[in-house]
């Protein structure tokens, strides 16, 4: 699904040059669960991203499922992304003015999907992330890990093929973060591809495998069992 | 601890360099605007305060009352009342009479149209109007002396110091001699009573004219009337010793009548009008409506106002940035009471810099704003000292109404609140919103009236008044030997390349040209009105004016000159009550009820020779038998005027070398009418152009706000897939519906207002639907641009960034 070769991403600002990533290559494969971890500073969310499509790199080939998208411009990227990619980031990220219910509709909004339809998929996704109950809230009125499952349901709520998470563990306490991670591993077994960046071994453990990185490169993979 | 709040103050101006420049720059526009119409408002109110003397100056008025006449006065004065009134009562000082006159004056070879006015001796000790040369105590003593103003001395032989020269007058048949014995400073704009030249009343005092009203109680010739009375007289409230005065020379209007008629209810009387009244008191004639001061210093206020508000939501909207330095200014111990003291000097040193550069705007408009009111105003604070004390007091005034509610709100925020993100006051609560709304119902209320007022100006221009106003010159023969020059001029261009027609009045057209008239009985017996018009037998044919039955004055028939006339359509309607068919024939009833001088030979298509404010009033054309022009008219061929100018000109110095040539176009006459429309819709236009670019201002600011508050929401919907359209619309929508809202709002005031102002037109267009459609579309469009460079900013800006600055 993923097959990105010697990519490169060099920050350059008045007085440095960071090199996020040096000339990385990385495969995913459909269905797969994999872990990110390194140091920080050392490229995790630029390769993701890049991945996501959100940025493009500076060098190197990215095919997503077989197709060359290193250089599509923005307008392409984007139509790519609102049908292929959901995204989990460590804060959260929910629109403050939008209630449960709203935030989670968005993304069938800027895909294009009806409004009965909307309806039904969004009641769907948040009963299925036990959230239903509180879907007229706002983010404020609700719990870090209640916060967690709103975007989660908001990242799977148009069926996408792949989950990019940024730590989505990160501001919550243990037993929240577990009941993410057993979200997350309940829906790469029903066939979503999910790519996550953590920096607790605890949570690596639920991937698949593990890609250790050093200063925009990968050092090691781990192959769980 | 002030050294600190400044300190502070000038950092915040200084970090946030678009938004204090919007404030700054909006607020000086503000502040230009609104001191222009100060020093406006303040010199309308300043006339005549310049005599020394003028608490004890004042004019002699008529004042009518009673019937079914509306209470007014007039400042006509006859002629032997002022010095009745100084012989009669103790109390008065002086009595001056002032009595103005068109004339031609020759000077070194040249030869200038101007006015004399002749005065009473004391004039100079009653007004202050400084001489540079000459004395006033000598001044005005022999008949043939001749004070004149620096401008005019100038214009007429280069220097100042011309007392003892001699300058030429005609104001009949030859010129005159008059040495110049004194020379003022030019007349101050604020001055009621002007001159350019000032000559002896005794010079006049054995004119036929002036003999006769000096006989005659009830003759008017023109002339008003000034007493100076003693420190410490009351005359002027004791309201029954002039009456009592009066009816001493009046002695017939204070007999009862047998059956009064409509005017005998009127009641005269004679009041003094202290002379600092005469230019604001709109019931005598003459005077102004201060109500329109006030109109134009709202709408001043108004486009102030505008300017604050944006000072206002751009402080609030950029609150969402500052509640961490109010919360942690409040966990070290600063008290509420301090933070509004640090915010209101904000507010107040932006109050100060924006006063500095508006007032300099403010001079660097003045003389355009003069052009705009037709003025000569000049920001003087030694004239007008109380300038000083109302820009002190415009600069508190604005430092309060920018500052007052930020400042407020701002310190009201609790500390735990901010650090819980609470408040939401990020440029879109209830308050920033009515004010914006507030901004775009004023400017676009503005525009609409302008709009409407254009149309009309457009309407009464091109209107067809039922004469051909096009490639019509009108040429001033007065005191140039009336009779004999106007043969002489036609038959010299009559026949030329060019010239269709010339014809000859004793009555001008268009603006400032005066009518005359005289009062008719109608078929009921009841006086009205009607316009007489002397003119040449082809007058009308050749003003392009058509017949509707009769005939046309023909030479040849010597009875035409004896008693024959041509009335308009309203006559035959309004005195008659028949056809124009049946007119024809009939004999005009004079006032007395006698009939038999005026007989209807033609009934012509009715002409709006006044403005069209007013309905054609009845109207008739006669030639007098011993007729004396002033105004010769003379019709071109269409095309570019310039040869045949050329022409008139040419002959006009042959015939007439000691004479200016003075001519002017008839349709800019009539154009001239509409002057002080056309000063209302350039005010209008202006105010509403401003008002508009300043509210589009405070909303660029209040977009870029938005969009720096709701990176992060951006953010987030464009990883979710939002498109650039898709995030501009979402910032501009907001904007969008203020706006709508404020055009909702501004449509039906506009239309009401408009409605009312129209109603004075007898002659209005009809307000339609599409001025409201076009501004209403207007005002969006611009808003949307406005808000859309933020917006479009805002969204193709990359999300990862936006993510990553939390
Ligand atoms: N927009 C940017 N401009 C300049 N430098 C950047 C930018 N974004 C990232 N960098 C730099 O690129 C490098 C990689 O950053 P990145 O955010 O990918 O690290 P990370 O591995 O996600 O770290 P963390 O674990 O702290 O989240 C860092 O040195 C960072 O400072
Ligand atoms: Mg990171």
């Amino acid at each position: 699904m993923i097959k990105i070769r010697n990519l490169e991403k060099i920050y350059r600002t008045e007085e440095v040059e960071t090199v996020a990533l040096n000339k990385i290559s990385i495969d995913v494969k459909e269905g797969e669960f994999v872990a990110i971890m390194g140091p920080s500073g050392c490229g995790k969310s630029t390769l993701l991203n890049i991945l996501g499509l959100l940025d493009d790199p500076d060098n190197g080939s990215f095919l997503f499922n077989n197709i060359e998208v290193a250089n599509f411009n923005e307008r392409k990227r984007a139509d790519l992304r609102k049908h292929n990619i959901g995204f989990v980031f460590q804060s959260f990220n929910l629109i403050d003015e939008l209630t449960v219910f709203e935030n989670v509709e968005l993304p069938l909004i800027y895909t294009g999907v009806k409004s009965g339809d909307r309806k039904k998929r969004v009641e769907e996704v948040l009963d299925k992330m036990q959230i239903m109950h509180r879907r007229n809230h706002y983010p404020q009125q609700l719990s870090g890990g209640q916060q967690q499952r709103v975007a989660v349901a908001r990242a799977v709520v148009n069926n996408p093929k792949l989950i990019l998470a940024d730590e989505p563990t990160g501001n919550l306490d243990s037993s929240n973060g577990n009941e993410v991670m057993t979200l997350l591993t309940d829906l790469n077994e029903q066939g979503t591809t999910i790519i996550m960046v953590t920096h607790s071994e605890h949570d690596a453990r639920y991937s698949h495998r593990i890609i250790r990185m050093l200063d925009g490169q990968t050092v090691l993979e781990n192959i769980m069992v | 601890m002030l050294k600190h709040y400044l300190k502070i103050a000038f950092r915040n101006l200084a970090q946030q360099k678009v938004l204090s420049g919007i404030n700054i720059f909006g607020l000086s526009v503000g502040i230009a605007c609104f001191s222009l119409f100060l020093l406006y408002a303040v010199h309308e109110f300043s006339y005549d305060r310049f005599h020394t003397k003028a608490d004890r100056i004042y004019r002699i008025v008529e004042w009518w009352e009673g019937g079914e006449r509306e209470p007014g006065g007039y400042a006509w004065a006859y002629t032997p009342v002022a010095p009745a009134m100084k012989r009669d009562f103790p109390d008065v000082e002086y009595a001056i009479r002032l009595k103005g006159s068109d004339c031609i004056v020759k000077a070194a070879d040249k030869v200038f149209r101007t006015s004399i006015t002749y005065a009473d001796t004391a004039f100079f000790h009653v007004f202050t109007f400084p001489l540079i040369y000459g004395n006033t105590n000598t001044a005005l003593q022999q008949p043939n002396q001749l004070v004149i103003t620096q401008e005019k001395a100038l214009q007429y032989f280069g220097t100042a110091n011309v007392v003892g020269k001699t300058l030429e007058l005609k104001t009949d048949s030859a010129f005159v001699p008059f040495t110049i014995s004194g020379v003022t400073e030019n007349i101050p704009a604020n001055s009621s009573v002007k001159f350019n030249l000032l000559g002896s009343f005794e010079h006049i005092a054995n004119d036929p004219m002036v003999q006769q009203s000096n006989m005659n109680w009830y003759m008017t010739i023109g002339m008003q009337a000034f007493v100076q009375l003693k420190p410490g007289s009351r005359l002027a409230s004791e309201q029954n010793r002039i009456n009592l005065f009066r009816r001493k020379y009046y002695p017939d209007d204070y007999k009862p009548k047998k059956n009064p008629t409509k005017e005998d209810l009127i009641q005269t009387s004679f009041r003094l009008q202290p002379i600092r009244d005469i230019h604001m008191n709109p019931t005598i004639e003459g005077g102004n409506d201060p109500k329109n001061i006030w109109i134009l210093i709202t709408i001043a206020g108004a486009v102030l106002l505008i300017a604050c508000i944006n000072f206002t939501t751009l402080a609030i909207g950029r609150s969402a940035g500052r509640a961490k330095e109010i919360g942690v200014r409040k966990v070290i111990g600063s008290q509420r009471k301090q933070l509004i003291s640090q915010f209101l000097a904000e507010s107040f040193l932006l109050s100060v810099l924006s006063a500095a550069t508006g007032l300099m705007l403010g001079s660097l408009l003045l003389p355009l704003f003069n052009q705009l009111a037709d003025r000569k105003l000049s920001f003087s604070f030694s004239r007008f000292p109380e300038l000083i004390w109302l820009l002190i007091g415009l600069i508190v005034l604005v430092g309060f109404l920018a500052g007052s509610y930020p400042a407020l709100v701002l310190s009201a925020f609790k500390p735990i609140e901010v650090l819980k993100k609470k408040v939401r006051v990020g440029g879109s609560n209830l308050f920033t919103r009515s004010l914006v709304t507030l901004q775009f119902v004023l400017s676009i209320g503005l525009i609409i009236s302008t709009v409407i007022i254009l149309q009309q100006i457009a309407f009464m221009r091109t209107k067809n008044i039922g004469l051909n106003k096009e490639n019509l010159v009108m040429i001033n023969t007065e005191h140039i030997g009336n009779k004999r020059i106007y043969p002489l001029y036609k038959q010299a261009i009559e026949n030329n390349a060019g010239i269709l027609g010339v014809t000859a009045s004793e009555m001008g057209l268009g603006a400032g040209e005066g009518l005359m008239g005289a009062g008719y009985r109608d078929f009921k017996g009841e006086l009205k009105g009607v316009i007489e018009y002397p003119g040449d037998y082809n007058y009308l044919n050749t003003m392009g004016m058509s017949l509707i039955a009769g005939r046309y004055f023909n030479p040849a028939l010597a009875s035409d000159t004896t008693g024959a006339v041509i009335v308009n359509e309203a006559l035959v309607q309004e005195l008659l009550g028949t056809t124009p068919e049946k007119a024809l024939g009939t004999q005009l009833l004079n006032a007395k009820g006698n009939r038999g001088t005026k007989t209807i030979i033609g009934v012509a298509r009715n002409f709006n020779f006044e403005d069209l404010k007013q309905k054609v009033r009845p109207q008739f054309y006669y030639r007098p038998s011993a007729f004396q022009p002033s105004r010769i008219f003379v019709r071109l061929q269409a095309g570019d005027p310039g040869s045949k100018l050329a022409l008139l000109n040419k002959t006009w110095k042959k015939l007439v070398p000691d004479a200016p040539f003075e001519y002017s176009f008839v349709d800019e006459k009539f154009d001239n009418f509409y002057k002080n429309e056309t000063r209302w819709s350039n005010i209008a236009g202006w105010a509403g152009g401003i008002s508009i670019f300043l509210a589009c201002l405070g909303l660029f600011g209040l977009a870029a706000l938005a969009a720096v508050n709701r990176t992060k929401e951006i953010g987030i919907r464009k990883v979710l897939g939002a498109t650039v359209t898709h995030v501009a619309g979402l910032l501009s929508k907001d904007f969008v519906k203020l706006i709508t809202v404020a055009f909702a709002i501004a449509t039906p005031l506009a239309w009401y207002m408009m409605h009312y102002w129209l109603q004075a037109y007898a002659w209005r267009i009809n307000i339609t639907w599409q001025v409201f459609a076009l501004t209403g579309a207007f005002a969006i469009l611009l808003a949307v641009a406005t808000v859309s460079v933020q917006a479009i900013k805002a969204a193709i800006a990359n999300p990862v960034k936006a993510l990553r600055n939390e």
